[in-house]
């Protein structure tokens, strides 16, 4: 052992001496006559010792240098010629004319050469090469891809998936080369490279590593089209006869990637991907279970069945001897005990005894993971062992212990003494600006949800800011401190604090510590004799030298005497509604009878205080994420605010004008498409985006030919069809069709056939030009789904600040308008009450929060759903339901609008 | 006996001196380079029909000198690099110098401009170039062959008509 460390000492001082000048110096020996190899080889592996070490040529040095090192081609030595190939590609970068050694590097590649460097040679010639000089090097290439040794074959697929970066076209042309490889009918004599027991892992890891390259490289020629990618998946997942078995676990770690991804999105192929999945989590290789349960656990809605089985995959992977499966291990479980707490928790046996691992990376994730899944009686044990390795962990492991404590901070109040210990010990440690903020964040989430701790908790972060290197986080402080610290019993004690900024900080923080002190003076607990010293120390703020400290001084000055003014400029916290605020704008922009002569003017926007508009925040965040995954389980459409905005104004509006995004359904079929449907108050547009996923065709005079049916005719007439001209491979258009509303006070609602027309080219796939320029195009059609327009088509499904008060008002019914409808529905085919709801949701179209989508309760349960019909009338729905074994979900809804019309065509949506 | 003792010299020659000398080809495209190289390497004409990308390097063994060949591919975006390859050739002369002057005679190292006799159209062309080549101060010391190739073709020119050309 002792020697050992000896030589790697004197390795390091070698490498140590290595600099530029004297390898340029020494590149001498290159030009010499006879070659010494040793020599050459040495000076070459200095030479990208330096490169890897940063070091940086100039251009002229590295075209120096490769001409130098052309010189040693074609030598006998065997480790010389591979090292040259080596420097190639690390100079092919920096240096001039590399192209230079393009036919000496086709000479190394054929197949009469060495197989010891031919694969070299072909990455050299690959990373060297140019989209101009590729059609010559093409057919090696393509040969090369099927050669029977598997080290030339890699070597070909990995250099033509960084060659697809630079000529799309012409890798593409490699497509059934890379297929053969991939599905294993050329590597008869595979493993030559690799030595050819399979007994040890390592041999057995790295076998069939072409399986891997090869299948990487037909995902990337085939990404645009799923219907291919799908087919591969089900070619290698076994189940179809004939299809081809997967070998290399890389290769299957890489399936299931591109599985989740294709298949994920398509709600008609979630049962095939979850029976997948199913089978490769009780896969033998460990690498495979581990990535198919990362998978389940990341799958937006994975059915309980699969979480168990992952699950049980990996609580015996958390016993592995191996650290690398033990740590991915926890990391998913750590991961899904973020969205399901309650299924880590069979595990927790297991994790606890993870808490005491040799390696922290380990044992951190399992006490985080511990703290999602644990209960309130472990917290305060969890939290002492925590303390205990806090300092031994890197800061990346450090920030995740932080958010985890103030995520348990929301989920168990009553211990607030034990986390804000805990939390102020480790804000006095060392660490770095994200450990730091993610600890001040948890702190301040604290003193937000528990009120008791708020002194204490401003207490620890005065002493925090009076040794904070990050500015950005004392100017944080300094603004939570303003708003928190006048309404405590004793705001004075922190004036001092905050003084000091002023007298020590950046100009940043003296800024934030002005107006800190501003909002301690203005405070309406604030008494005389605080106010005038804060008006003392604000005093001496005027000469600071800095122009914004200054400036806030005087500012404060200025108001802080006068109540009303402090009223109006220092207490009030209200903000615009800014999404009002912006279709206001865009309403602005669109409309052209205004010329844009009278200003914006903002009077008419509601204002919100800072807690409705974070509450609005977060709902509109889960709005975000509730649409994708509504979307991917059904048909639905809304409308968006801004183009149904712009509708409500302008009733001229040119078609290209639409901004709104709705997904319908995408068939992966010959023509993937969407449609958006817009409403505008007199009209109603249907918009398709067509992909052409077939590179030898173009496409033209695409359109959409809709025949309504239910007697539509009546009450929408067709107003314009707008075609694609041209529609070329890969590339998404649009096209329109348009109907008139006959009158806007009814509701058109019923289902459109839609037939996809077209004619069809034959195109050159790599230019994407017509084969024959006198080719009159072959004619084709092709039956969309029928697209249903209903009365959720006209609700925007927005959230309403003020509901609760709006929903009193329109109850009450003392005016004598009665804007209420209650009705009952028996719904016998729901089996619980979860369905219902996202039923529901998908039927009226409207908003609804989490509370009101998640039932608590399996028996009964109250959701609010609101929304804006027609972009202008506000509507709320309450429906309450109760859940029988017998009978089904009894469903009272109970609706309230400003316009009793629009009640009642809501009551009809459902019915 | 004469013969015997001249073939055993030869021999000892060989066991001490085994040299290596370069030789730098350049010309036009499709001047024939490639394909001299290949007929000096391999004694067989072959109809190489693939402009040469770069460089291509051959060794050929000739008794007790290895010869190293440096064809460079002739097509203009190639041509600024002629002037390296044969830089290098020099450099490799001075060296032989020092160390083996007694065989001065024997060994040359040189490099040879190859001209496609039969084109007409580019001997002005070629003539440009191997102008140029000769300016470079670099090369002043390096002697130069200049060969006329393809002069089995009808409407090749004459051995003096090139010198005049050039």
């Amino acid at each position: 052992m002792s020697w050992k460390k000896d030589e790697d000492s004197d390795d390091l001082s070698v490498l140590l001496s290595i600099d530029k000048s004297t390898v340029l110096q020494e590149a001498r020996i290159f030009n010499e006559t006879p070659i010494r190899p040793r020599q050459c080889r040495l000076l070459l592996a200095k030479l990208m010792y330096l490169l890897q070490r940063g070091d940086s040529l100039t251009t002229t040095e590295a075209t120096g240098l490769f001409f130098s090192i052309t010189k040693l081609f074609q030598n006998k030595d065997l480790s010389l010629r591979q090292m040259v190939y080596l420097a190639i590609k690390e100079l092919s970068e920096i240096s001039e004319d590399v192209i230079m050694v393009t036919s000496s590097l086709m000479k190394d590649m054929q197949p009469k050469a060495d197989e010891m460097y031919r694969g070299k040679a072909l990455r050299a010639l690959c990373k060297i090469t140019d989209p101009s000089m590729l059609p010559g090097i093409e057919r090696f290439i393509k040969s090369a891809i099927t050669d029977k040794n598997q080290a030339i074959s890699s070597s070909a697929l990995v250099s033509s998936f960084h060659l697809y970066g630079i000529a799309r076209d012409i890798v593409r042309r490699w497509s059934s080369e890379v297929q053969e490889v991939a599905s294993g009918k050329s590597s008869t004599a595979g493993f030559s490279f690799f030595g050819s027991s399979n007994s040890s892992s390592v041999s057995s890891a790295s076998s069939g590593i072409i399986q891997y390259h090869s299948l990487g490289m037909l995902y990337l020629l085939k990404q645009g089209d799923r219907m291919s990618i799908a087919k591969i998946i089900q070619n290698f997942s076994g189940n179809t006869r004939g299809g081809s078995r997967i070998e290399n676990p890389f290769a299957h770690v890489l399936l299931i990637r591109y599985a989740v991804k294709v298949m994920g999105t398509d709600p008609s192929m979630h049962d095939s991907l979850y029976s997948l999945l199913e089978e490769w989590v009780r896969y033998r290789s460990e690498i495979v279970s581990l990535e198919a349960a990362r998978a389940i656990v990341e799958l937006e809605t994975p059915p309980v069945k699969l979480i168990t089985s992952a699950v049980s995959s990996l609580q015996s992977s958390l016993s592995s001897q191996k650290a690398v499966v033990r740590f991915s291990a926890i990391r998913t479980l750590d991961a899904l005990s973020l969205k399901k707490p309650e299924s880590v928790q069979p595990c927790n046996m297991d994790i606890e005894s993870l808490v005491s691992d040799s390696c922290r990376s380990v044992s951190t994730l399992a006490i985080t993971t511990l703290l999602k899944t644990g209960n309130e009686a472990s917290v305060d044990r969890l939290m002492k062992l925590m303390e205990g390795f806090m300092s031994e962990i890197s800061d990346e492991f450090r920030t995740i212990v932080a958010e985890a404590v103030g995520n348990l901070c929301i989920k168990f109040p009553q211990k607030h003494t034990a986390f804000l210990s805990f939390l102020s010990g480790a804000l006095r440690n060392e660490g770095g600006f994200e450990f730091k903020q993610s600890i001040v964040n948890s702190i301040f989430g604290l003193v937000k949800s528990v009120k008791e701790c708020r002194e204490s908790a401003l207490a620890h972060l005065c002493e925090f800011i009076e040794d904070c290197e990050f500015s950005r986080l004392s100017v944080q402080i300094l603004h939570f401190l303003g708003t928190e610290g006048p309404a405590t019993l004793m705001p004075s004690i922190y004036i001092r604090h905050i003084y000091n900024r002023v007298v020590l900080e950046n100009a940043q923080v003296r800024a934030a510590a002005v107006l800190s002190l501003a909002k301690f003076g203005a405070s309406p607990q604030a008494d005389g004799k605080l106010r005038s010293s804060i008006i003392v120390l604000l005093r001496r703020c005027l000469d600071d030298h800095d122009d914004e400290v200054r400036d806030r001084a005087v500012w404060a000055l200025k108001f802080i005497e006068d109540d009303s003014k402090i009223t109006r400029y220092i207490r009030d916290d209200s903000t615009y509604i800014l999404q009002n605020f912006e279709s206001k704008l865009v309403d602005y922009i669109y409309d052209p009878t205004n010329n844009f002569i009278a200003p914006v003017s903002i009077a008419s926007i509601p204002k919100i205080s800072r807690e409705q508009d974070s509450v609005a925040n977060v709902y509109i965040k889960s709005q975000i994420s509730l649409e994708t995954s509504t979307f991917a389980n059904s048909p639905k459409i809304g409308i968006d605010s801004r183009a149904h905005q712009a509708g409500t104004v302008n009733s001229h509006i040119s078609i290209n004008d639409i901004n709104a995004v709705n997904l319908l359904k995408s068939i992966p079929e010959f023509e993937p498409y969407v449609c958006y449907k817009h409403v505008y108050e007199k009209y109603v547009v249907f918009q398709f985006e067509c992909t052409n996923t077939i590179s030898e065709s173009i496409l033209e005079e695409v359109y959409v030919d809709m025949l309504s049916n239910d007697g539509l005719d009546m009450l929408l007439i067709p107003y314009n069809v707008i075609a694609i001209s041209e529609l070329v491979y890969n590339t998404p258009s649009f096209a329109y069709v348009s109907y008139q509303r006959a009158d806007n006070e009814t509701i058109a609602n019923g289902s459109f056939e839609c037939i996809l027309k077209f004619k069809s080219f034959e195109c050159d796939p790599s230019t994407s030009e017509k084969l024959d320029a006198e080719d009159t195009g072959f004619v084709d059609e092709y039956l969309l789904e029928p697209i249903e327009l209903n009365e959720a088509d006209y609700m925007l499904a927005s959230f309403i600040p003020e509901w609760k008060s709006l929903w009193n008002d329109l109850g009450d019914n003392s005016n004598g308008e009665n804007n209420e409808i209650i009705s009952s529905f028996q719904l016998p085919h729901f089996t619980d009450l979860k369905s219902c709801v996202e039923n529901l949701v998908v039927a009226l179209g409207m908003f609804a929060n989490d509370t009101s989508l998640n039932p608590t309760n399996k028996v009964a349960h109250q959701a609010v759903f609101m929304g804006l019909f027609e972009a202008k009338i506000k509507v709320i729905v309450r429906a309450r339901m109760t859940f029988d074994q017998n009978t089904g979900v009894t469903l009272e809804l109970c609706v309230r609008s400003e316009d009793p019309r629009v009640s009642n065509i809501v009551v009809s949506s459902i019915a | 006996m004469n013969g015997l003792i001249q073939s055993l010299l030869e021999w000892l020659r060989s066991l001490f001196w085994k040299e290596e000398m370069e030789l730098t080809l350049v010309g036009l495209q499709n001047s024939g380079k490639t394909t001299l190289v290949n007929v000096i390497a391999s004694g067989q004409f072959t109809e190489d029909m693939i402009p040469t990308v770069g460089f291509n390097m051959r060794k050929v063994n000739k008794g007790n000198v290895t010869m190293k060949l440096w064809d460079i591919g002739g097509q203009p975006r190639f041509r600024s690099m002629w002037e390296r390859y044969c830089r290098g050739v020099n450099a490799i002369m001075q060296a032989f110098f020092f160390t083996s002057y007694t065989l001065i005679l024997t060994f040359f190292s040189f490099y040879s401009f190859v001209v496609d006799s039969a084109d007409h159209q580019k001997l002005e062309q070629a003539r440009a170039e191997l102008w140029t080549l000769l300016e470079k101060p670099q090369l002043s010391s390096i002697p130069v062959l200049v060969l006329g190739n393809k002069n089995d073709l009808e409407q090749s020119l004459t051995v003096d008509e090139l010198i005049d050309a050039m």
